[in-house]
């Protein structure tokens, strides 16, 4: 640890860290474009120029080290003078077309030049034109006129997702970010580019124009995509997901996450969602009430003969959170004294997987169902009622085999051609309607929190089952609360030992 | 006077090793390879022998920051970059003498340790290139160059590394990038060279003018050096001078020289019918002279510098009274922002966008604002940026302005250039009316 | 179309690899080489010097595009190049350049139709104290003079 004095505070902070991240420590900010605490010092903005005392020439706070003793300025006069005469440059050739642009309200230029600079231009030659609506790649578009040459982006690529392939091209100001003529910007994680871009150079073209982000509402979730559990936030307006955006867990994806990922809002947007259950009636397939279809369901399932523990199976999914696969479990178990617990996972026979965040497997809570005991579906043992969570299709259970009669009760989320087969299929959240938790690839229980309100009818699986058990009249647990039904499973697993929701926090904890 | 790095100039076939020998070349190699690395470094400390590239750092004391035993291999870089305008004295060196800068190249590879030293030389040098190409042949098949140096346990290897066109590649950090393949873009600081340079490696980068100063130095003793020139400015510099003076080029002078004696003496004054307005002493990134500080001003560092001025790299452009002063301006400027390598914000925008008020000035279409303008970006650039590329426009824009004011006010209100019928010959220059200016206030397009 | 190095310049190029630690920092004498090879830096070129050196596309395009002496574009057989620069500027280097113009028929970076000019403005060559100063490939011409500038284009064939 070292003693420094930032703006005439006196702190100890760790020996080896930078100005920047010393004033954050002490609690200021140093202002900064190019400085990005996971990639390599580029000290090109010039923005977070500081005066250390008996040091002659202002500092880039980004690339100088805190030193024993060390004494410095982040505000006065000097500074803020340097601040205003690079801002002055940074924006003499920015078009300044805020209102046509998608990183407005979350630009960097916007909130620095309102609170440090806030001057007249006093530019009145022509600027100079650069390259517009650029398609660098699949996903990302680049405005070259906004683009203030930090190379956040060439370093991400070069040092992160280790696929050089954008470059700064000529020299000067004729400098222009790039990718090698005809190709194009498609690593795994290109969307990245776009978050660490500070102004609008860089644009995702999938929320391109969809929605200005100061309306945006922002939920703490976790990606669904596979099992490494990317922390996100889902960024939401009006009952739309418009983005995902990772969320900093250094333990889990540092503050990255890969473009698949950002793909997995898509399908709960669907127009095809299950709105409220469906049950057959006379052979044709029926849309009822949540209140219609209980007594249905219970009709159905006593109308088979010598129906017990044994012959019902509850098939979880690695898809499903703890809450709702646990809630599964707890209802086979106090009401139909059935411990047949089988689960289905998301399989593809060349899953994309690298060393860094994109796991093999597609699911976000193998590990989790696991630590319930669901064991995954392979057995010749023949049940009659099935209670299946997510859309499983008919080949799934197939490899068990069915009895002709049999009763089949499916929570679902959309309504597709899987979904079409089963006795009864409930509506059911999508993890961005849901409370609940997931267990990652590396034990780490992470929780995830609703960004909206679920289609019609459907609602989280906990409480579908919660709500059928008092149709059975057994003493099954009531909850009102996925919290509640977290609490049940730490009493009732050791791994989860200790464990609340309050106590995941932001970023999870890990179990043995 | 006795001469230190030109006393073969005039000798036919002075780049050929024999002429080298003859007059006594290599031979110094023998009592280098007898001292130790670090008697070395104290004898050129003692020369007071200083970087001739521009920034006149002491050469023993940047050898001394090199580590004794890092764990890897340490680099000699020369700084054969020469691109300054103005500035054309390696260039003479390089063609003239090159035996002498592998000598010496030779020796701050053995005080620093270096076993293997790049040569990088300007890609537009063609004649030099080849010329110190041959040399090295030349030195390795005498063995003064490659495995066990004169048979002694010392080996060098040192290879050439053509630029490409990039004047910021003479940035001795933007040069070792260069060199690995990369964007000459200069590094940031720290880590010194010294410490990670070349290849991560502690590295000395010296300009062709200091290395070929060593050969003396060894052979005659730091005492000798020393006793040249005046006690903080040691030894003899090269002075490239170009512009209407009878007789342009390249002369060897001990420093301290009163710069009028040498305009007169080496340069043989000016042109006929020309007279005097100005000097850049020191390649075109230092502080202009009046002609009246000329008449002041000695050849040293300490000098020009007492006179708000920089020694440099010591290429003189001499301007006449009837060369107009924002052309020149603009000129340089076009330089600059063409060179910036445009990393740092304030000098890829700083340089262009002062090179678009001169070149408006310059039509007769500026206003008395655009001067204070100009004042304020360059106070905006100089010192804020990676390296010095900002400050070398800044320089030149802030003295032009403080001692030639007069010339941009007379641009201002005449509406046009004054100078522009006697030095160019584009035909008679058009104006654009004020209502074609282009006016851009912020905020402009909401 | 896919480029490759003739046997002479692969020889020449594992020639200069052995003088570097790594491949990469051939970069700028491979290029050279590239130009040479191929008559100037063409996709195909700069993708031929980034598979020999094992280095990716876009840093071979952004070192090759930093560098003036690299051309992206062809070049004609003779590249007259003018400097621009003050002290030649000083010295009537302007007239030079104007009187070059209109004598070629070019304007800063363009080529005659048969290919055998290119005009190009540069900045300096060190040449200042034999000012006005150009060079036409390799060579320097120095203290130029209209006569002399015709004398020098006749020369060329």
């Amino acid at each position: 640890m070292v003693e420094i004095t930032v703006d005439g505070k006196k702190i100890t902070v760790p020996h080896g860290i930078n100005l920047i991240e010393a004033a954050r420590l002490a609690g200021g900010f140093i202002p900064h474009y190019c400085y990005h605490s996971k990639l390599s010092v580029a000290g090109n903005c010039r923005m977070c120029l500081v005066e250390i005392e008996k040091v002659p020439k202002l500092q880039v706070a980004c690339n100088t080290t805190v030193r024993d003793g060390m004494v410095f300025y982040t505000n006065n006069d000097r500074v803020k003078r340097a601040r205003e005469q690079v801002l002055e440059f940074i924006l003499v050739n920015h078009p300044l077309d805020c209102p046509v642009c998608d990183q407005a309200g979350e630009c960097k230029l916007q909130e620095f030049y309102m609170q440090y600079d806030l001057r007249e231009s006093r530019f009145r030659e022509s600027k100079s034109h650069k390259p517009k609506v650029v398609d660098l790649g699949p996903r990302v578009v680049l405005d070259m006129e906004r683009c203030i040459l930090c190379t956040r982006c060439v370093r991400f690529c070069r040092e992160i997702a280790k696929s050089d392939e954008l470059c700064v091209s000529e020299r000067g100001s004729r400098n222009k970010l790039t990718t090698y003529p005809g190709k194009a910007l498609e690593n795994a994680y290109s969307t990245n580019v776009v978050d660490i871009c500070p102004v609008g150079a860089l644009t995702s073209k999938d929320f391109r124009f969809k929605r200005r982000v100061w309306f945006l509402k922002k939920e703490k979730s976790i990606c669904p995509g596979c099992a490494r559990g990317c922390n996100i936030e889902i960024h939401h307006h009006d009952n739309k997901i418009f983005r995902l955006v990772p969320r900093t867990n250094e333990e889990v994806n540092q503050c990255w996450m890969c473009d698949e990922g950002r793909d997995t809002y898509k399908p709960v947007l669907a127009q095809n969602r299950l709105r409220s259950p469906m049950g057959f009636e006379a052979g044709q397939r029926t849309q009822f009430s949540s209140t219609e279809i209980m007594p249905r369901i219970q009709n159905a399932l006593s109308g088979i003969a010598g129906i017990d523990g044994k012959s019902i199976v509850g098939i979880g999914s690695a898809q499903a959170t703890n809450e709702d696969n646990y809630a599964l479990k707890k209802f086979l178990e106090i009401t139909f004294k059935s411990k047949n617990l089988l689960y289905h996972k998301n399989e593809s026979d060349h899953p994309t997987h690298d060393n860094f965040l994109i796991c093999a497997d597609k699911n976000p809570n193998t590990n989790g169902i696991e630590a319930l005991d669901f064991v995954k579906i392979n057995t010749n043992k023949k049940f009659q009622a099935f209670f299946i969570l997510g859309n499983l299709p008919e080949e799934a259970i197939k490899k068990i085999a069915l009895e002709k009669k049999r009763v089949v009760i499916m929570l679902a989320t959309h309504d597709d051609e899987d979904s079409k087969w089963p006795d009864f299929v409930i509506p059911t959240t999508t993890f961005a309607e849901s409370t609940g938790t997931f267990m990652n690839i590396q034990r780490r229980v992470q929780k995830i929190s609703p960004a909206l309100i679920s289609p019609g009818e459907s609602r989280s699986a906990w409480e579908f089952f919660s709500d059928l058990s008092t149709y059975f009249g057994k003493e099954n647990p009531i909850y009102h609360s996925a919290e509640a039904v977290f609490q049940d499973i730490v009493e009732e697993h050791l791994c989860y030992q200790g464990l609340t929701y309050k106590s995941l926090g932001e970023t999870g904890k890990v179990c043995p | 006077m006795e001469t230190i790095l030109t006393p073969n100039f005039n000798l036919p076939d002075s780049h050929t090793l024999p002429v080298y020998e003859k007059t006594g070349g290599y031979k110094t190699l023998h009592k280098l390879l007898k001292m130790r690395p670090d008697e070395v470094i104290e004898e050129v400390k003692k020369s007071g022998l200083r970087g001739r590239g521009g920034a006149g750092f002491g050469t023993g004391l940047k050898w001394s920051f090199v580590p004794k035993d890092p764990p890897g291999p340490r680099y000699l870089c020369v700084n054969a970059d020469e691109g300054e305008p103005g500035t054309f004295k390696d260039r003479a060196l390089l063609e003239k003498d090159p035996h002498r800068l592998i000598e010496g190249s030779v020796m701050c590879a053995y005080a620093i340790g270096a076993a293997v030293g790049y040569i990088y030389i300007r890609g537009e040098f063609d004649l030099p290139y080849r010329r110190i190409e041959a040399a090295l042949q030349e030195a390795y098949q005498k063995g003064y160059l490659g495995k066990n140096i004169l048979g002694s346990p010392f080996s060098f290897d040192l290879y050439t590394h053509q630029g490409a066109g990039a004047y910021i590649c003479g940035e001795e950090t933007a040069l070792l990038n260069s060199i690995e393949g990369k964007r000459g873009e200069p590094r940031i600081k720290p880590p010194f060279p010294a410490i990670s340079g070349l290849f991560g490696a502690p590295t000395v980068i010296n300009n062709v003018e200091t290395l070929s100063a060593l050969p003396y130095i060894i052979e005659k003793g730091a005492e000798a050096y020393a006793s040249i020139g005046t006690p903080k400015s040691t030894g003899t510099k090269l002075f490239s001078v170009s512009g209407p003076v009878k007789k342009p080029g390249v002369y060897e002078v001990p420093l301290g020289y009163p710069l009028r004696k040498f305009l007169d003496e080496y340069a043989g004054g000016l042109m006929e019918g020309k007279i005097l307005k100005a000097v850049i002493p020191g390649g075109s990134s230092v502080p202009v002279l009046t002609a009246q500080e000329v008449e002041e001003v000695n050849l040293d560092y300490e000098s020009l510098q007492e006179h708000g001025s920089m020694l440099g790299s010591g290429g003189m452009i001499v301007i006449p009274d009837d060369f107009c002063m924002v052309h020149a301006l603009e000129i340089l400027a076009h330089f600059y922002s063409h060179e910036s390598c445009g990393q740092c914000s304030p000098c890829r925008e700083g340089t262009a966008w002062i090179y678009k008020i001169l070149k408006r000035l310059e039509k007769g279409q500026g206003t008395p604002e655009d001067l204070d303008l100009l004042i304020d970006i360059s106070n905006g650039m100089a010192g804020q940026t990676i390296c010095v590329l900002s400050d070398a426009l800044a320089m030149p824009v802030k003295s032009f302005l403080a001692k030639f004011k007069n010339e941009f006010e007379e641009h201002i209100s005449l509406g046009y250039c004054p100078h522009r019928a006697s030095f160019r010959t584009s035909g008679a220059p058009t104006y654009l009316s004020s209502d074609q200016l282009l006016w851009s206030p912020r905020f402009q397009s909401l | 179309m896919i480029l490759k190095f003739s046997k002479n310049s692969k020889t020449k190029i594992d020639e200069i690899l052995e003088r570097y630690p790594n491949k990469q920092a051939a970069t700028l004498p491979v290029l050279f080489i590239a130009q040479r090879e191929f008559g100037h830096l063409s996709r195909e070129a700069m993708e031929a010097v980034a598979k020999i050196l094992e280095t990716s596309y876009a840093h071979v395009y952004g070192v090759a595009t930093f560098y003036t002496l690299y051309n992206k574009k062809p070049v004609g057989k003779y590249h007259v190049q003018i400097c621009g620069n003050l002290s030649c500027s000083i010295m009537g280097g302007e007239n030079i350049q104007e009187y070059l113009k209109k004598k070629l028929k070019l304007n800063f970076g363009e080529t005659t139709q048969d290919g055998k000019f290119t005009l190009s403005s540069v900045e300096c060559l060190a040449s200042c104290g034999t000012g006005p100063a150009m060079q036409i490939n390799e060579a320097y011409y120095e203290k130029l003079t209209p006569e002399k500038v015709d004398e020098i284009l006749n020369s060329l064939k």
